[in-house]
């Protein structure tokens, strides 16, 4: 019925990678908000998010991000996010929100 | 805005999991009606914002909201109802700064807080983006 969300981690020793796949909206944005700062409470490193596969998002996911982002600060870290589609740049741009994350090609 | 030409409706009950439901309708009714890709992608979006706020803010007096998609030759209509009158306004509150953003930037006239017989209406026309 709703967007399907897959989420995978990978340590890359200086940072955590997170890949999502599918679609961020509000069924599946407690599921990203669970599994973000889970990553960040028990790694002190940066958190990457690549977006290659990342289909839509919605405000409630951008929130997402942005409170994730709170939370590494907190610990000194950052949050780089790459690969976005052209859609969903927009939405970064549109928000200011590309120029609170580190967005990469 | 001229006449409509087409009237559709959708019957949502105030549940997360149905907001994919507006998303792919609107998205086949505005890919219907020639919008470009980009354009259909905006319409989504800003439906699906509205969507969320409803459903964030439910209702004990209503189980379904309705979005009503009116089709004219020049533009496309979106009005969200809800027999609860108390759900009105919907994004007044600051935590709701994103969507308005969102929605504001890729709807072409948007009624945020009406006269109180509908929640919100927003409009795209074909003419400004072909």
């Amino acid at each position: 019925m709703s967007g399907e969300l897959n989420i995978k981690e990978e340590n890359l020793g200086d940072s955590i990678e997170v890949y999502l796949d599918g679609e961020v909206d509000i069924y599946t944005s407690q599921r990203l908000k669970d599994k973000l700062y889970g990553i960040i409470e028990k790694n002190q490193l940066d958190l990457r998010i690549n977006c290659r596969d990342l289909s839509y998002i919605d405000s409630t996911g951008l929130g997402i991000f942005v409170g994730a982002l709170k939370k590494a600060k907190q610990n000194g870290k950052s949050i780089y996010i790459s690969e976005l589609k052209e859609n969903i740049k927009k939405l970064f741009m549109i928000t200011g929100l590309d120029k609170l994350f580190i967005i990469e090609e | 805005m001229s006449m409509p030409v087409d009237n559709i409706e959708l019957l949502l009950p105030f549940k997360a999991e149905y907001v994919s439901i507006a998303r792919l309708t609107v998205s086949g009714i505005a890919s219907r009606m020639g919008f470009d890709i980009d354009t259909v992608e905006d319409i989504k979006v800003a439906v699906a914002e509205v969507c969320n706020r409803i459903v964030s803010i439910g209702s004990k007096l209503s189980k379904y909201y309705k979005i009503n998609f009116a089709i004219s030759e020049q533009s496309l209509k979106v009005l969200f109802t809800c027999e609860d009158k108390s759900i009105r306004c919907i994004f007044n509150n600051e935590d709701a700064e994103l969507a308005v953003s969102i929605i504001k930037a890729l709807m072409d006239d948007v009624e945020f807080c009406t006269d109180g017989s509908y929640i919100l209406s927003m409009t795209k026309s074909i003419g400004e983006n072909m």
